[in-house]
């Protein structure tokens, strides 16, 4: 790629030539990362002999739908397809409304604690003692009698991911003139409906943010629903429940539920980022660098 | 009528302190959420976690052991391998992605055509779940009927099927590719906004000085970069340390805990594995040693950091 560049810089005739050459590299690079999934989509079309044969075939000799009805049906997909949905419904109404009101809150007011409770959410972005927090987290949902349900997922997943919403719906609020809350007040509203009236309209396009990487957040939940599913699969969402057919015995040979899965999986979390692109990459760059 | 005036006249004080106790009221109950989330998921772990590190605990009985669970880990090879293959793969990693990023987002910054469909497309894979991806990578790197080693004989690169994920010289690799391939596109999204605080009239005076693409990109660029690339780079070095979640998937650490990683080892400890019973305490001590680790990386990372701003 430097290469190309200074071929640029010695003459500004082949500026076009060096620009095709680039767009060359960029298209190379976009379809390495475009491969696996589209490798696995197509592949979910063909019968599982041809799976298990290989070859360099992107498109399936024959297409069929069998994987994906026998995934649904037999492999109970489409139990884990719902928890899927549960989980991440769950997970984006929980964090809207936590990183919502906090968010509001600390940029608002000043009460006592206030730093406190910015130092400790920075701080545990931070400190990162892995998954040693999920047994004490399991533990007491046990003794809660919450492991059985997806709640605790949701509420360990939320929690989790909460910092990063807050400051991104904080770092927004600054973005909101402080008239707006004071002319409400004089209007009468208390700072609850000033929230619910004036703020919450205005907060629409980073809440619309944090609903999607909070949503992705849950949907993609991996080692959190594996501890508190172990011993319940009825629970289990996708991500489990695709991978656990890769660890079993006789889910080894069963290339073409795998691939059904996986593509399940993959499908409904990327029509929503093509839909929605410029909410995710945005929400990055401000939530993470920014804020 | 005067009485009316005057019970408002004294409500009003009154209304106004209302106001305000309400207001403090609605500031404890809207902050009750997030800081409910706070203590339960955040803060209890971690105060948990120095319960049992003076103890020998499967999860049913504990014993306390006294002083055990650290002169363990102090002869515990395979924690300390896992350690040394966490800064190899961390280290990777870096190596890899950062410059990869850089490169894609300054290309991105010249205005190729396509440039929008490209930046969704690089973005794509951290959409996707890491468990997943990695599953498909696994489907990938099969040994038998990889699709992988499939391209590699029909090119005559290989002869003879490489067993990416069962090979130690290989598996390191492997998991490296996925890690490269699942995030790039983050760190691509932070260098284009890096990229794009750069005002523009700078540009314009290396071209009118006659600078050429790669002389602007290392004079001007990447000095102009730098406040944005440290905190870039610091977001790689902890989010690098952490990753077990596609490794966990692709090897479980194997093959002979080539691609052992700390936390991945941490978690089989506390959570057990088809041949071992839990050792929370233990996993415990290892957990908060490696968060000092990390913690001492960052450290001096920071450190190193500031020192290069005095240097240049």
């Amino acid at each position: 790629m430097f290469k190309k560049e200074s071929s640029g810089e010695v003459m500004s005739t082949s500026t076009h030539v060096a620009r095709f050459i680039l767009f060359l590299f960029m298209l190379i690079v976009a379809l390495l990362t475009l491969y696996p999934v589209l490798y696995v989509v197509f592949g979910s079309f063909k019968e599982n002999g041809e799976l298990l044969i290989g070859g360099i075939n992107m498109f399936p000799k024959v297409w069929i739908v069998d994987n994906f009805i026998e995934a649904w049906q037999k492999a109970d997909f489409s139990v884990y397809t719902i928890n899927s949905v549960i989980i991440a419904v769950g997970v984006m109404i929980l964090s809207l409304i936590s990183s919502g009101m906090a968010g509001y809150v600390l940029s608002r007011r000043n009460f006592k604690g206030k730093k406190l409770i910015y130092g400790l959410l920075m701080a545990f972005m931070f400190i990162n003692v892995g998954s040693v927090s999920l047994r004490p987290l399991f533990e007491l949902a046990i003794s809660l009698h919450l492991n059985t349900s997806l709640f605790s997922v949701i509420f360990i997943s939320a929690g989790t991911a909460q910092a990063t919403y807050i400051f991104l719906v904080d770092s927004y609020m600054k973005t909101l003139p402080k008239e707006l809350d004071e002319a409400a007040t004089i209007d009468g509203c208390t700072f609850f409906q000033v929230y619910i009236h004036i703020i919450l309209p205005l907060l629409r396009p980073i809440l619309a943010t944090v609903a999607l990487l909070s949503f992705r957040g849950g949907w993609n939940e991996y080692i959190l629903p594996l501890v508190f599913t172990m011993t319940d699969q009825a629970k289990r969402p996708l991500t489990v429940g695709v991978t656990m057919l890769k660890n079993s015995g006789d889910g080894a040979a069963a290339w073409n539920i795998m691939f059904a899965g996986a593509t399940i999986a993959i499908i409904p979390i990327l029509l929503i980022y093509i839909v929605a692109s410029k909410y995710f990459i945005e929400g990055l760059t401000g939530g993470a660098v920014k804020g | 009528m005067s009485e009316t005036k005057a019970k408002t006249a004294v409500k009003a004080p009154k209304r106004g302190m209302d106001a305000n106790t309400s207001a403090k009221i609605a500031t404890v109950l809207m902050m009750f959420p997030a800081v409910l989330l706070l203590c339960v998921v955040s803060i209890y772990p971690f105060l948990w976690l120095f319960r049992y590190v003076f103890y020998d605990y499967n999860g049913m009985t504990s014993y306390f052991t006294g002083l055990h669970n650290f002169t363990r880990m102090f002869g515990d090879t395979a924690f300390w391998a896992s350690v040394g293959h966490t800064f190899e793969y961390a280290i990777l990693k870096i190596i890899f992605i950062i410059p990869l990023a850089l490169i894609m987002a300054e290309l991105m910054s010249q205005k190729i055509r396509g440039s929008g469909v490209f930046r969704v497309i690089y973005f794509m894979p951290t959409i996707i779940s890491t468990a997943i991806s990695a599953m498909v990578f696994g489907f990938i790197f099969a040994a038998y009927n990889g699709v992988l080693n499939a391209v590699l004989r029909a090119t005559g690169i290989i002869s003879q099927n490489i067993n990416w994920l069962g090979d130690s010289n290989t598996a390191m690799w492997a998991v490296l590719i996925v890690a490269v391939w699942g995030g790039f596109g983050n760190y691509m999204i932070y260098f284009m906004s890096g990229l794009s605080s750069i005002p523009h009239d700078v540009y314009e005076s290396a071209m009118i000085d006659g600078a050429g693409g790669l002389t602007t990109f290392f004079r001007i660029t990447l000095p102009m970069l730098s406040p944005m690339f440290k905190v870039i780079m610091m977001l790689a070095i902890t989010a690098a340390f952490k990753d077990y979640e596609s490794i966990m998937v692709l090897t479980q650490g194997g093959p002979d805990n080539r691609t052992q990683v700390m936390f991945l080892y941490i978690y089989q400890l506390l959570f057990g594995t088809s041949t071992t019973k839990p050792q929370i305490g233990y996993a415990c001590v290892l957990s908060l040693v490696a968060a000092i680790i990390v913690g001492i990386v960052t450290g001096l990372y920071m450190l190193l950091a500031r020192k290069l701003d005095d240097v240049m």
